[in-house]
């Protein structure tokens, strides 16, 4: 397999969008797929994404560690058990963002790159250091957002910093959408998302009860094959490496919905 | 009693246009990086061109900020008409 090796950032500006889940899930999709990936969490203080991937037992350094030399890179990776080609570099649990530079996170994800095809750092919340460290490496950056006005009015935001950091290539991935409620009306739709951000639309998430589950046993809700918000990420994961995938079609018409559009109440 | 309510509960007016109107507002603003001082001094300057070009402002100037994909377009709606000194 040749594929040149680049670096995503996750990012969001507004907190609690599902960054992590979507690190997680579209991480292991791409592992699925053959490539070797290495995910960086990069929210130094308030580490989560070893939450998400049931590896929490297993770290004993952090990205910390490596910048800082206490420990080599290759064995502050955790390997996950069941797809070896998935590696997490934690981030520090009990040290601040502001400990770390922008040009220090660089050169470690210029050195994973030579042994990763894929890198994906997960972006802290928020538009200081922390967003700044895990922007300045990326090749392009994926844009998480729920269709609620504060998290587009901080997309849009987070859209123009990446743009001045010269980042060019930024993908939506519009996330917990409820076909229901954009029917009733009541929930932006994807399309008046991304009309507002005017940017490439990458994958639409539906909002899954599943993923408390997959938050609960540490497994990426990507692996449960019941839930749709699993097979909208590991759609996102096949896009990412160029296939063309169509999106999924989020809501089905159940028997409840055919007859209340029989009757124009739907 | 909720059975019932069922019945003769008035539907809600939806939202999201209403959501999709403040987006868009506020969007172009933030883009822009304007705000209401910005805005009026924008007015007053607008006023003065257009009495250096020999026009009278006759009424609201307005000056709206609108977004269209990532750019911001400033639409400003000034009714004049030409200064009758300019006429003679």
């Amino acid at each position: 397999m040749t594929h040149k090796s680049i670096a995503i950032t996750v990012t969001s500006g507004k907190g609690g969008v599902g960054k992590s889940t979507t690190v997680a899930s579209v991480g292991l999709g791409l592992a699925q797929l053959g490539y070797s990936v290495c995910l960086v969490d990069t929210d130094i203080g308030l580490r989560k994404l070893d939450l998400m991937l049931g590896l929490e037992n297993r770290i004993v350094y952090d990205l910390v560690d490596v910048i800082e030399g206490v420990s080599k890179l290759r064995q502050s990776l955790v390997r996950h058990k069941e797809y070896p080609k998935l590696a997490l570099l934690p981030a520090a649990q009990t040290r601040y963002k502001e400990e770390v530079a922008p040009e220090q996170i660089k050169q470690l994800v210029d050195d994973l790159k030579r042994e990763f095809e894929f890198v994906l750092l997960d972006s802290p919340a928020g538009i200081e250091g922390g967003f700044r460290n895990a922007i300045a490496a990326a090749d392009r950056a994926i844009l998480v957002v729920n269709p609620e006005i504060p998290s587009v009015r901080d997309s849009d935001r987070v859209i123009g910093l990446l743009e001045s950091a010269n980042l060019k290539q930024i993908d939506l991935v519009v996330n917990r959408v409820q076909p229901g409620m954009v029917r009733d009306g009541d929930m932006l739709s994807v399309e008046r998302v991304q009309n507002h951000l005017a940017i490439n639309l990458l994958g639409i998430v539906p909002e899954d009860k599943r993923i408390i589950r997959s938050s609960n046993t540490g497994e990426p809700v990507i692996l449960d094959n019941k839930s749709m918000a699993g097979k909208a990420f590991s759609n996102i994961a096949r896009r990412l490496t160029g296939e063309e995938v169509p999106f999924l079609e989020l809501e089905a018409a159940t028997l409840i919905t055919r007859i209340k559009r029989l009757f124009h109440i739907a | 009693m909720a059975f019932l309510d069922m019945f003769g509960k008035q539907k809600e007016i939806p939202t999201a246009t209403r959501a999709d109107d403040r987006l868009s507002l506020v969007l172009s603003y933030q883009r822009a990086n304007i705000d209401e001082e910005k805005l009026k001094l924008f007015q007053g300057r607008l006023i003065e061109l257009c009495d250096e070009f020999g026009y009278d402002v006759v009424g609201q100037v307005e000056v709206v900020p609108q977004s269209h994909e990532r750019t911001t377009i400033i639409n400003a709606s000034i009714p004049v008409r030409v200064k009758k000194d300019t006429l003679l």
